[in-house]
């Protein structure tokens, strides 16, 4: 099978699903927890990153990340191997800043995508969890209803692998993150969303580094 | 075009810095076309560190640096992330690190390669004027210090000026610094230079 029509048939099959079933634990309350990968302080992070679509690697960047969870800002960076930087843009309370985009990074949605992505990936979701269950496939997962629509998963698999999954109100799935087992979740990132165009992230962490809380220190 | 512009200007960093060692001391660009058409092979490693306001610390780049006469060149980086560029009878290719081994980077971006590398080896040969993008000037001091400031408004917005820094005593580049903005700036130290050697068999053929 022509492996570019995978993603197009994948996005056929995504578009006819509805929101996964969960069946409730008899014994869930009180013993089974939501996984919360997700950062506790700012943070910044290196990533290698490789961005694919139909299935072929199209291009890897380096990625700088600065993720703040008490005030929900980020700031990020895309830079190619030579060290170019190919995009920056931050996201805070008051709205989004793009410091630099060169082509083919140079639309806003590229920008706002990004950055949501970045945000499912690193922010804990302020809503509440809906329901916790089990899924067909056996994946624990904490079902929270979004704010601007839709619904989002956080489940841990077999591996210790957690999994993020963002739907639409109908069920349709946009986004599916998976971060790697073991101590760091953040060491390795594979982001797969499920648009028109259909594209995947595959991250690798070089370094990570807590950074002082500005707010707090009063500077 | 202000991206080719800025792929153009990274790529002919590392060839500017080989040519400079033969003429340090000299205030004279003729000079330095003079010298640079000497030089048939060289290689060096290189320490590139880049700072930017998102960053703490600056990012540490390393990698490795070939040329051969008239026009071959690779241009490789070893980390954080290896990428290989290689110029040699006319071809470039560009080679990028995924899954654990190098694959051929076939986006549009390998051919605006071509263009630059092409370019590169004609600075090789001494056509140090024939970019119009950039204007050089010499600064003598302790050491020698080559400024180069965008000529025209290609590069607004992504470069304010290059300075390269050569040692007077020893006639040896020791760095040179690309300054983005006021917050952001390039800085490469080009180590263990050694010119018209032969280079290691096969440094410009295909990643297999």
């Amino acid at each position: 099978m022509n492996v570019r029509l995978l993603p197009i048939l994948c996005l056929l099959l995504a578009s006819c699903s509805s929101l996964p079933e969960i069946r409730t634990l008899p014994d869930a309350a009180g013993k089974t927890t939501c996984p919360s990968p997700f950062v506790v302080q700012k943070t910044r992070f290196l990533h290698a990153m490789e961005a694919a679509a139909a299935g072929e690697t199209r291009t890897v960047m380096i990625g700088v990340t600065v993720a703040d969870p008490a005030s929900r800002t980020l700031a990020c960076a895309l830079m190619s191997p030579e060290g170019m930087v190919l995009f920056e843009a931050s996201r805070n309370s008051s709205g989004m800043e793009i410091s630099r985009a060169l082509p083919p990074f140079d639309s806003s949605d590229f920008a706002r995508g990004l950055l949501d992505d970045i945000g499912l990936i690193f922010f804990e979701p302020p809503e509440p969890v809906e329901r916790l269950g089990v899924l067909d496939t056996g994946l624990t997962v904490c079902r929270r209803r979004l704010r601007d629509g839709g619904w989002l998963d956080v489940g841990k698999d077999r591996d210790g692998r957690v999994q993020i999954r963002r739907y639409s109100e109908g069920g349709r799935l946009k986004r599916s993150v998976t971060l790697a087992g073991g101590a760091d979740p953040y060491a390795a990132i594979d982001l797969q969303a499920w648009e028109w165009t259909g594209y995947s992230l595959s991250m690798t962490l070089i370094e990570s580094e807590i950074l002082p809380d500005e707010a707090r220190s009063g500077k | 075009m202000r991206l080719q512009a800025l792929r153009r200007l990274i790529l002919t960093l590392p060839v500017l810095l080989m040519v400079f060692p033969a003429a340090a001391g000299v205030n004279d660009i003729d000079r330095l076309r003079t010298d640079a058409s000497r030089i048939t092979s060289l290689s060096a490693d290189f320490v590139q560190k880049k700072s930017m306001k998102i960053l703490s610390a600056p990012l540490v780049s390393t990698g490795k640096f070939f040329y051969a006469a008239p026009d071959s060149i690779r241009w490789e980086y070893v980390k954080p992330i290896r990428s290989i560029v290689i110029s040699d009878k006319g071809n470039s290719k560009r080679y990028i690190a995924s899954g654990g081994k190098m694959i051929e980077d076939k986006t549009g971006g390998a051919q605006a390669m071509k263009i630059v590398l092409d370019e590169v080896a004609g600075w090789m040969k001494g056509n140090f004027t024939a970019n119009p993008t950039f204007t050089a000037s010499v600064r003598e001091g302790p050491e020698t210090q080559i400024i180069l400031t965008p000529a025209g408004k290609n590069m607004a917005g992504l470069i304010e000026k290059i300075e390269i820094t050569v040692s007077r005593r020893d006639a040896v580049v020791k760095t040179v610094r690309i300054v983005e903005s006021a917050s952001a700036e390039t800085r490469i130290d080009f180590l263990h230079a050694v010119v018209n050697q032969p280079l290691p068999p096969g440094t410009f053929q295909d990643i297999p």
